[in-house]
């Protein structure tokens, strides 16, 4: 076996050129004597963990464009009396604005009526009914805030803790830090769903990129439609029996090859091309939701093969079963400079069945208690109207949901002022709540380090307390 | 002393064992690791008043009155003390996470017993160069002295066929092919290698590959990056470069250029062009962004990256703070970004519209810039004559605004749009009429599209197949009437993946209309074509339409131009009877795939002055007067604005039958130019401007304009410069590549270094400083580093600065000729190899991965330079993309089988087979790509269409050219080398099991060997053809194809 003092020998390497290969060899089958087979599995970088591990995998309901805290989980009446009157300058002084920049700054009243729901009677808008339906199991963190205002530095920030390109995303981290469960499929995934509107968010494959990690590490997005992996499907009269013949020959030459050269590199390929072919087997089986019972796909709305967010929540499911470490999936559309009324009112139906019909069907399935559901955006919304109707970008409060694993349920934990414009009770930064995420994983995100340009480079930069108060 | 030898087995490997502590081999890399973050170089973060990277401080009585090291007196020293405590005293502190090991506290002991002597850090050192001998090879003199001391024997020189392969793959990035191997085989006079050497050299391949390495450095890419990361004219940089590289300029002068080739006298196109080195950065044009903040992100990415690549410097670090374990104040930091201050740019940088992407330079050629003056010229002449005409118009104009406002009172300029009888493409494509049908549509509401059902009131809808070219042919019925103009209504649409007009690519392409009588087929003549759309990208300009040529089309090819309206003046008015059809027939034959538009009307106008406009987005209006020119004629004429006067100046050159010659002159003019400037280069440069304060950002908060304004200077520890007036981007550049600068030299050759071995002679290519690691052979670098600046060895034809003479003189030595094959007694005291016992072998970079398989199955595209070529690439790839939504088109033709160097480079996704390889997206600067090896690559190199279609050129050649041995004809090609018995078993049964298979599977093996677009075999039966890939791609899988030995 690969003992921690290696792997730190290695991981003090990569810092240099040859790091990186080293990390691939480090688990060449070589050096751990095991057949190529379960080779290409890494086996993790924290060993043994540093905390007891209360999540086992995270799925990460991620609601890109920065979701309106204020018609969503943070009910604001101060506001409501406020609504058209404008936002006092205490508030918003030397503060950075997007959009709304040299314009007149007026308070803008939430939007959509709250309701209480559960015996924890947490205050959730009432087009969410279905995510109020869980209120106990969740908790509801209204005191985020973030440092970028445009999307796709806040994105970056909220995936790699960086506004730096170049680091890894909390994904990698963690299949990193603790490998992953399976052996078929990658050990992060990430899952992209539009919305029906014409604002749906670029995304870059930097969010979910392993940074200065090896490549092994970063995400691989599956698609709904086309190939479910690129270039999973077989080329075009080229059927699974040649395939496998194909791959069994190119490894007879490798293993050849290895015999003349001994170059540790050639059997990590063998093992590569193993996995390959299993993860081409496996995929289909995992997109394939025929087998799962109408009541399953009617608890989720899902329609096999619509790609929408529901069907998205349903995959995650299925990944989390087989052993995945961490799914992201990326709703788009939430980005509502303008009416925010009318769109939230049409998102809500996109996200909140199927948020719910996760929880629900993960606890069903006994596997909500070791699995942390996050659901949240790269940053709220204003609570001064834009165009009159709109939000614009916000980064000073916002909120957060979490489930699962580890975190108590039916908590409201911080809080925004009375206006919904900064986090003002125990503010939780996203160094924050990556630290708690990597605790809740049974990692100390402080000793999660990997060496560049000098750096002991961490998800949490150089700060970032796990919040104790949300966990069970 | 035994101690400390382990010790620097575990740590460093392998370096020489010395008797005495070294401090900057020994105690900086400790000291910088574990104590600098509280006592070094940053003040803020500085405990107890300590600060051990100097020794003066070090050697004081801090303000709790202990004495950190007292030189020679180990136990009065307070941190050897503090270092063998433990508990609570114990440093590092355990929140530090960071222990020493017991022979690293003994090694600072031994070293303040040893009288705590410092040493300058190594790299700012001057370069020193060693004193060699003789006529050897001095970089073999160094290694094998070096081998000698440790007394480890050198390998063997590699085998021919190896070394071959390794060199033409490391110089050019391409395998050789049988015959140049053969060549270099059968040469048997003197020389033979020095002359395989130079002949790469000599190749604009090997200008190829020298460019591959420096645009990851310089993070050149086609797109900008953030947001929308829309393509930008970067491409003559790279045409720069790889001139460069081919032409060996010195890199003193290279550097000079890039940084400020518009600041050198008299600066030629070239230079300026070079200058888009400082535009490389990523940019935004996301709106609502803080341009001072993303003002702030350009300028410390450029700082980030001159550090890095000239000086091997984390200067970034100081962009918050003092750097931690370097000599660089955040100062330093803001000066070096104040150099870069008169750079013209702004914080939001248009990604469309006539303002993107802000300073450029066009780069026509001779007989361009001739025909771009002579139709401006004529541009000119007629606006004038149009000018004078609307001068001389006096009470004529009254008459027109008077029979306008009849005509449209009467509803006379309405587009009546048409209720088609039948629609339908001649390849396959699948059109629906929606007439009074319910059509599913977007409204807006607020930021977001809303579906909504509405009658398709004409609408057209394309759908099931997606060819590349398409042609649409629309029956209408007009009903009895006489019409002036016909028009097409492009409707935008979520479901379109192309900008939402169009069906593929990211914009549509209408290349040909043609409108005829139905039963007799005749040609109705169109004299003008105009659209709504208020800017035309270089190329799509109406007129195009009805010139004939398939190449040409008129086209939207950007967001936030909803619903484009093309209205087609007929050349004399057209009457049709009642019953009478037309045919509208829309060609798409460009060579952009899948630029069809997939949803549209059609109209006809019997007004007189009906021009296109298109309302709203989403409005489906009938207007034919455009809402400013309505607004404009509804005030009296002496009301109007300027503006206004303008747009009814235009408004009625456009209708008035007066007018109608000079009009239609113009708008072919504009497309003549149109399409001239879109065959002319254009590149983002950099525009010398009055320099903007640059002030220190406290704690780089952008919003924080309390700190002091700095002048442009070079770190503080390397000096002043001396300049008349303030310091520009030139006195740096000049300062990067003066003689005694030690860094640029030093970092440059290490580079080199790595292309060589795959790794540096010290590993840590991006950082020279104190984290960094100290070169295993440090004489070697420095005798590189001299060599560089100023040639002295065996450099009849060098000059200073010559990249090339240091590629050549690595090449050429025994070091890099040597065997690599792993021996047994070198792992446990050498295993990563840095004494160059031997040399290493490694997987080959992503493009070269791209290039060996299509130059070994024969389709490779040799040209050298030109615009970004795209590769197929899987569908859907880009539908997380927006602004605009976009879908890939793939190039066609020769374009489609180019080296990687030329893939279009989007930075935020990068072609998925060149990331699966490691090819840094470019976003920042990388000097040190990694190599991985995972699953993603074996599907790559497995399902990539590319590697099929190579897999399948490949077979077919070794069908046709291999005739009696097709498997080793193929193997050699790949590896340089005939397969041994065992492996030619493989591919032969490999090769039976497949034709047994495919002769049962004629369907299969149809579509295996039709793979691709590339010249289909004649003459080879679809089973044996099939057979044969899966031996080719079998071939093009191996590890060692794609390996570097």
């Amino acid at each position: 076996m690969t003992t921690h003092l290696q792997r730190r020998a290695f991981l003090g390497r990569t810092a240099a050129g040859l790091g990186l290969t080293a990390l691939n060899t480090l688990i060449d089958p070589g050096l751990l004597g095991a057949p190529a087979s379960t080779a290409a599995r890494w086996p993790g970088a924290v060993s043994p963990l540093h905390f007891t591990q209360k999540a086992k995998r995270v799925i990460f309901l991620y609601q890109a464009g920065g979701p309106s805290h204020l018609e969503t989980f943070d009910n604001k009446p101060k506001l409501a009396e406020m609504h058209g009157k404008p936002m006092p300058e205490s508030f918003t002084k030397g503060q950075q604005i997007a959009q709304l920049q040299g314009r007149p700054l007026i308070c803008f009243g939430p939007q959509h009526q709250f309701q209480r729901f559960g015996r924890s009677g947490q205050e959730i808008c009432g087009l969410f009914p279905k995510i109020g339906s869980v209120a106990d199991d969740i908790c509801i963190v209204r005191s985020m805030h973030t440092e970028q205002i445009n999307h796709d530095p806040a994105h970056t920030v909220m995936n790699t803790g960086s506004i730096l390109p170049g680091r890894p995303s909390m994904g990698s981290w963690l299949v990193y830090g603790l490998g992953a469960e399976t052996e078929d499929l990658p050990g992060f995934v990430v899952l992209m769903s539009s919305g029906r509107g014409g604002q749906n968010q670029p995304v870059a494959a930097r969010q979910w990129s392993a940074g200065m990690l090896p490549s092994r590490f970063q995400g691989v997005k599956m698609n709904s439609a086309g190939d479910p992996v690129l270039y999973i499907n077989n080329p075009n009269g080229l059927d699974a029996a040649v395939q496998k013949d194909s791959i069994d020959a190119i490894n007879a030459l490798n293993r050849m090859e290895h015999r003349t050269l001994r170059d540790p590199e050639i059997l990590t390929r063998v093992a590569q091309y193993e996995m390959a072919f299993r993860m081409q087997t496996s995929v289909p089986g995992l997109m394939d939701m025929s087998q799962e019972p109408q009541s399953i796909l009617d608890l989720y709305g899902a329609r096999p093969g619509d790609g929408s967010f529901a069907s998205n929540c349903l995959l995650a499911r299925r990944l989390a079963e087989r052993g995945v470490r961490f799914i992201q999936l990326y709703h788009r559309d939430w980005d509502h400079h303008g009416d925010v009324k009318v769109n939230v009112e049409l998102k809500a139906p996109e996200v909140d069945q199927a948020t719910a019909a996760l929880i629900t069907d993960l606890k069903q399935r006994g596997l909500f208690d070791d699995t942390l559901i996050v659901w949240g955006g790269e940053f709220g919304r204003t609570p001064m109207s834009q165009g009159g109707n709109g939000r614009d970008h916000h980064i000073k409060g916002f909120t957060y949901l979490l489930a699962g694993g580890g975190i108590k349920g039916g908590l409201t934990y911080g809080a925004t002022d009375d206006l919904g414009y900064a986090a003002v009770e125990d503010p939780v930064s996203v160094h924050d709540f990556h630290a708690t995420m990597l605790y809740l994983m049974g990692i100390d995100h402080k000793r999660l380090t990997v060496k560049q340009q000098g750096l002991d480079v961490r998800l949490t930069g150089i700060s970032g307390d796990v919040v104790r108060g949300i966990l069970s | 002393m035994r101690l400390r030898s382990l010790l620097r087995l575990a740590s460093a490997c392998c370096l020489p064992m010395a008797a005495e502590v070294s401090f900057n081999r020994d105690i900086r890399p400790i000291m910088s690791d574990t104590c600098f973050r509280c006592h070094g170089p940053d003040r803020n973060t500085r405990m107890a008043g300590l600060r051990l990277d100097l020794r003066e401080e070090a050697l004081k009585k801090t303000s709790t009155g202990v004495v950190p090291i007292v030189p020679g007196r180990p136990d009065d020293s307070a941190i050897v003390a503090r270092v063998f405590a433990t508990g609570a005293k114990v440093m590092p502190p355990a929140f530090a996470h960071k222990e020493l090991t017991r022979a690293q506290k003994d090694t600072i002991r031994q070293w303040v017993a040893e009288g705590a002597r410092y040493e300058g850090h190594w790299a700012y050192q001057p370069v020193r160069r060693p004193a060699v001998s003789g006529n050897e090879n001095p970089i073999d003199q160094l290694i094998e002295a070096r081998l000698t001391r440790e007394g480890v024997k050198a390998s063997p020189e590699a085998g021919a066929r190896t070394l071959v392969r390794r060199v033409t793959l490391d110089l050019t990035g391409l395998p050789p092919t049988p015959a140049e191997m053969a060549a270099y085989l059968s040469d048997k006079r003197p020389g033979a290698y020095e002359r395989l050497v130079d002949r790469l050299l000599a190749s604009p391949r090997y200008a190829e590959r020298q460019t591959q390495h420096w645009l990851d450095a310089v993070r050149y890419a086609d797109t900008c990056g953030f947001h929308g990361d829309n393509p930008f004219p970067a491409w003559p940089y790279r045409d720069y470069v790889l001139r460069a590289f081919r032409d060996n300029k010195p890199f003193d002068l290279f550097t000079r250029e890039q940084l400020a080739g518009d600041l050198l006298p008299g600066s030629t196109n070239e230079q300026k062009v070079a200058s888009a080195f400082n535009r490389l950065n990523r940019t935004s044009a996301e709106g609502g962004l803080q341009p001072k903040e993303y003002l702030a992100k350009y300028a410390a990415d450029r700082v980030r990256t001159v550090s890095t690549v000239w000086m091997g410097s984390t200067m970034g670090c100081a962009e918050c703070h003092d750097h931690k374990f370097d000599p660089f104040q955040a100062r330093d930091f803001y000066s070096m970004k104040a150099f870069f201050a008169d750079i013209r740019e702004t914080g939001l940088v248009p990604d469309r519209g006539p303002k993107a992407w802000g300073s450029q330079l066009l780069l026509p050629d001779d007989s361009q810039r001739e025909k771009l003056r002579k139709i401006d010229e004529q541009t000119a002449a007629v606006k004038n004559r149009v000018e004078q005409k609307l001068a001389a118009l006096g009470v004529f104009r009254d008459r027109w605004e008077a029979a306008l406002a009849d005509d449209t009172g009467r509803k006379e300029l309405d587009w009546r749009f048409q209720r088609p009888v039948r629609a339908a493409a001649e390849r396959g494509t699948k059109l629906a009429v929606f007439n009074d049908e319910l059509v599913d549509r977007y409204t807006s509401v607020g930021a977001s599209l809303v579906p909504e059902k509405k009658p398709g009131a004409g609408l057209i809808v394309a759908s099931g197949p997606n060819p590349d070219n398409e042609t649409f042919e629309i029956e209408i019925q007009p009903g009895a009437g006489r019409w002036t103009a016909a028009g097409i209504e492009i409707h935008a649409d979520e479901s379109l993946p192309g900008s939402r007009v169009a069906r593929g690519a990211d914009r549509f392409v209408i290349t040909e209309v043609e409108i005829e009588r139905k039963p007799r087929g005749e040609r109705l003549p169109m004299i003008l074509a105009a659209s709504s759309v208020t800017f035309n990208a270089p190329g799509l300009a109406e007129m195009s339409v009805l010139d004939g040529n398939p190449a040409t089309g008129w086209g939207v090819a950007t967001y936030g131009e909803r619903d484009p309206m093309l209205a087609l003046r007929f050349a004399q008015p057209v009457e049709t009877t009642a019953g009478e059809a037309l045919v509208v027939r829309i060609r798409h034959d460009s060579a952009v795939r899948r630029a069809v538009i997939g949803r549209f009307r059609i109209a006809l106008t019997s007004g007189r002055h009906s021009a296109p406009w298109s309302g709203r987005p989403g409005e489906w209006t009938a207007a034919g007067l455009s809402a400013p020119a309505a607004q404009a004629l509804a005030k009296k004429p002496a009301e109007r604005t300027e503006e206004q006067r303008k747009v009814v100046d235009e408004y009625l050159a456009y209708s008035h039958p007066d007018f109608e010659a000079l009009t239609v002159e113009l708008a072919q003019l504009d497309a003549s130019r149109s399409l001239l400037e879109a065959g002319i280069a254009r590149v983002v440069v950099t525009e010398p401007v009055e320099p903007e304060p640059t002030r220190l950002l406290p704690r780089g908060n952008f919003l924080d304009e309390s700190g002091e304004v700095v002048q442009p200077a070079i770190p503080a520890v390397f000096g002043k410069l001396t300049t008349a007036g303030r310091a520009t981007r030139l006195d740096l550049a000049n300062w990067l590549t003066a003689p005694d600068n030690p860094l640029t030299p030093r970092v440059t050759v290490n580079r080199l270094w790595r292309q060589f071995f795959g790794t540096g002679l010290t590993r840590v290519l991006d950082d020279f400083g104190s984290q960094g690691e100290l070169p295993t052979h440090a004489e070697l670098l420095d005798w590189l580093a001299a060599e560089f600046v100023q040639p002295s060895w065996n450099a009849q034809a060098a000059h200073g600065w010559d990249v090339r003479h240091i590629v050549r003189t690595i090449v050429l030595s025994r070091a890099y000729r040597r065997a690599s094959l792993p021996r047994a007694d070198l792992d446990p005291r050498d295993a990563d190899n840095r004494l160059y016992a031997r040399q290493n072998r490694y997987r080959v970079e992503a493009e070269a991965v791209r290039d060996i398989a299509l130059a070994v199955s024969g389709v490779l595209t040799e040209k050298f330079g030109g615009p970004s070529v795209r590769p197929y690439q899987p569908e859907g790839y880009l539908a997380t993309l927006n602004f605009p939504k976009r879908d890939y088109s793939a190039s066609r033709g020769e374009d489609q089988y180019r080296r990687g160097l030329y893939t279009h480079w989007q930075r935020s996704f990068l072609h998925p087979s060149m990331a699966a390889f490691d090819a840094p997206t470019r976003e920042e600067c990388v000097i040190n790509r990694s190599v991985s090896n995972t699953p993603l690559q074996a599907l790559v190199l497995l399902n990539d269409p590319t590697y099929v279609e190579a897999a399948r050129v490949f077979a077919q050649k070794a069908l046709q050219d291999g005739k009696a041995d097709p498997i080793g004809w193929a193997f050699e090609r790949a590896t340089g080398r005939a397969p041994a018995a065992g492996e030619r078993t493989v591919l032969t049964n490999l090769r039976a099991r497949s034709l047994a298979r495919y002769r049962q599977q004629p369907a299969a093996a149809q579509a295996l060997a039709n793979a691709g677009e590339y010249e289909r075999p004649r003459g080879l039966p679809a089973a044996e053809l099939a057979a044969m890939v899966t031996v080719t791609r079998a071939i093009l899988n191996i590890h060692e194809t794609i390996s570097r030995d």
